[in-house]
């Protein structure tokens, strides 16, 4: 993308440099405050927002996106996501969109239907477990492969099956009610839990399973479900990896009139700070990103873009299932923009369901409702 | 003005030494001492504005929030435990071991125990962790294989809050305990054998030579092994991270991986507080075993 960049501003060089994330914090936090800043900044929506209320340094770009002539394939969730109090801190280059996959050739074996129900995906991961699905002899195999290890691990994976299902919040809404107990909120967080758990559709260690063991299980062809980033597919394309032996849709359906959806889980994007040494060609830079020879670039080396008007004829069925975005999209509501406590709420909403997960409670309902008020309870604490 | 000009004389006579220890004093203070006392003034601001060149600085509001929090509580205590349980196992072990190749019984294969076992200690210790985690997987692992064929009921493992910590000191006993034990065979090596010998022709039991004779010769062994073991499980952390982040349920999450936690939601100010205190009661607990180690050996 860089290349097609230079190729317009003769002279120019654009050089990326990257860091694993715990070192992109720490980097660009003290670039910034001491003034040694970089031209951009490339990542998701959620981590610019930090770096923004550490630096207080991120460039407002709502004028530069207006100056954008062809932008009417963002919708609103893409520019809600790229928002944080009234400020837009990324031009949305990137959605990352996350849908359930199943193993093509299992799935063959047990009918052939990709589920669309909770109860479909529940017959489906029963059989994954019990049913031998590839043929080893063994019991090998599990209904899902998900992750819990840490708070944004068990978290993310709630999200998915939350806003999959239709619904908008996963613990707190905008206004800073908690939703976990309502009827519809608790039905989902009580079925997620169960699947941890009493249904045992899981691998059993995967209370200490963080993205590196999921994958392993994924990869490894033991997991039957599992979640799809589109970042994903090019290399679950691999022979070596999935070979192509997966199939994508939208998360389950929970309630007959609550339509599922396939979940935009953030939103990669550029920022410029705003004492970048050369702001006018990084806003220029940012702006060329929604281009179609970049959008075009990007779609093919990651998977994901913006756009819906790219060629997407050289990509492969499954990376395909994503860049035309025909599916409903739900995206996710990023709490930590508007409450700047959520993290360590979210923590503890993390250690709580942990606790359930490693000791079951007889009554899940009664656990939800506990946890409900425990939040509740830590919610307000954190405000005052 | 005379003591001045004396420490300036011995300076000057020292100064092809100073000239060589300088690079290395320089940067011990930049790459040591200073981190360290960064980290200290960070546990003094404000998280939010924690990385900013003008923090607010908010005195000692994270060091009571810090021990106001239940979790940081049962964290500290729960690595107190691990570290008495992982010294003692690891020294116990090391002694034991260290021991037995020093004795006559094992002649043949010495080597080859003396190499398996302080293999561990050169293997990256991130490696090891990932084979132990391998080891204990309730679904593939091949603890749980063995015991299977042996009719015998299946380890939880990390899986369960009841076993993951003592799965945890297993792994890290199998990574260092190879490292202390070299220590003390290096202790038995030098000890003055003649002393043995002396209480044997005074009737002294094996035991009361082992007790009497060789301990007290291990003293600085010990000392060293002791205060260099309570430095290395206070702070114990890789074998958190790679096998079981923290849980299940809290039960591993010790002070060091909760302060690594708090830096990942943001929250600098608290988890440099812990990470002062950790600091705090590393130094006082070696330096108490080093005093202690040392008094005995003045008796």
């Amino acid at each position: 993308m860089g290349a097609e960049f230079a190729k317009t501003k003769p002279g120019v060089t654009v050089r990326s440099l990257s860091f694993p994330t715990d070192q992109w914090f720490g980097r660009v936090i003290s670039a910034i405050n001491t003034n040694t800043a970089p031209d951009l900044i490339f990542n998701n929506y959620e981590r610019v927002i930090r770096i923004e209320t550490q630096t207080n340094k991120i460039m407002d770009l709502k004028a530069a996106l207006a100056a954008v002539g062809d932008k009417g394939f963002l919708g609103e969730d893409d520019l809600r996501v790229a928002t944080f109090k009234g400020k837009q801190i990324i031009i949305p280059i990137q959605r990352v969109q996350m849908a359930l996959g199943v193993r093509k050739s299992w799935l063959d074996k047990h009918g052939g239907k990709f589920p669309d129900t909770w109860e479909e995906v529940k017959t489906l991961a029963a059989a994954f477990r019990d049913k031998d699905p590839d043929g080893n002899g063994q019991a090998d195999t599990f209904g899902m492969a998900l992750q819990a290890a840490k708070p944004r691990d068990l978290i993310h994976m709630l999200d998915l099956f939350t806003f999959g299902s239709g619904l908008r919040h996963t613990l707190i809404d905008p206004d800073g009610k908690i939703t976990i107990d309502q009827p519809a909120h608790a039905q989902v967080l009580e079925e997620f839990l169960k699947t941890y758990s009493t249904y045992k559709f899981v691998a059993p260690d995967t209370i200490n399973h963080s993205f590196g063991e999921m994958y392993q299980v994924i990869e490894g062809g033991r997991g039957g479900m599992f979640r799809v980033g589109d970042w994903n597919v090019r290399k679950w394309d691999g022979a070596s990896v999935l070979n192509g032996d997966f199939v994508s849709g939208p998360w389950p359906k929970f309630a007959a009139d609550r339509p599922n959806a396939v979940v935009i889980g953030g939103m990669r994007g550029i920022a410029v700070p705003e004492n970048s040494p050369t702001k006018a060609l990084a806003v220029e830079f940012a702006q060329f990103m929604l281009s179609k020879a970049a959008q075009q670039a990007s779609l093919e080396n990651v998977g994901a873009a913006v756009r819906k008007d790219l060629d997407v004829s050289k990509l492969s069925e499954r990376s395909q299932y994503f860049a035309k975005a025909e599916h409903r999209l739900v995206a996710y509501d990023f709490p930590e923009s508007i409450h700047s406590f959520y993290p360590e709420l979210e923590a503890a909403f993390h250690r709580k369901l942990l606790s359930g997960i490693a000791n079951p409670p007889a009554d899940w309902k009664a656990f939800i409702a506990e946890t409900a008020k425990e939040m509740r309870d830590l919610a307000a604490k954190l405000k005052g | 003005m005379g003591n001045m000009s004396a420490t300036l004389d011995e300076i000057w006579r020292g100064r092809i030494f100073y000239l060589f220890v300088l690079p290395f004093a320089a940067l011990t203070i930049v790459f040591g001492v200073w981190p360290i006392l960064l980290s200290i003034q960070v546990s003094f601001t404000a998280s939010g504005t924690a990385l900013r060149p003008t923090p607010t600085y908010v005195g000692l509001a994270n060091y009571v929030s810090v021990f106001g929090d239940p979790i940081f509580l049962a964290s500290l205590t729960r690595t107190l435990i691990y570290t008495t349980l992982s010294v003692g196992a690891n020294l116990a072990f090391a002694l034991g071991f260290a021991i037995l190749l020093d004795s006559a019984l094992i002649k043949r294969g010495n080597l080859f125990f003396r190499l398996a076992i302080f293999l561990p200690v050169v293997t990256p210790d991130v490696a090891g962790y990932v084979v132990w985690r391998w080891l204990y997987d309730r679904s593939f692992g091949a603890l749980n294989a063995f015991l299977k064929m042996l009719g015998l009921p299946a380890f939880s493992g990390l899986s369960s809050a009841d076993t993951a910590m003592i799965s945890l000191l297993i792994a890290e006993l199998w990574h260092h305990a190879g490292f202390y034990m070299i220590i003390f065979l290096a202790n038995l090596a030098i000890r003055n054998r003649a002393l043995e010998e002396a209480a044997h022709i005074d009737g002294a039991t094996t035991w009361q030579r082992w007790r009497y004779v060789i301990l007290p010769q291990l003293r600085p062994a010990l000392v060293i092994n002791t205060v260099y073991a309570l430095i290395q499980f206070l702070k114990t952390f890789t074998v958190v991270v790679v096998m079981t982040k923290g849980g299940p349920n809290d039960q591993t999450n010790f002070v060091s991986y909760y302060a690594y936690q708090l830096f990942d939601q943001g929250r600098y100010g608290e988890a440099t507080a812990m990470a002062t205190i950790l600091f705090g009661i590393v130094i006082v607990m070696s330096m108490s075993a080093y005093v202690i180690g040392e008094r005995g050996a003045n008796r």
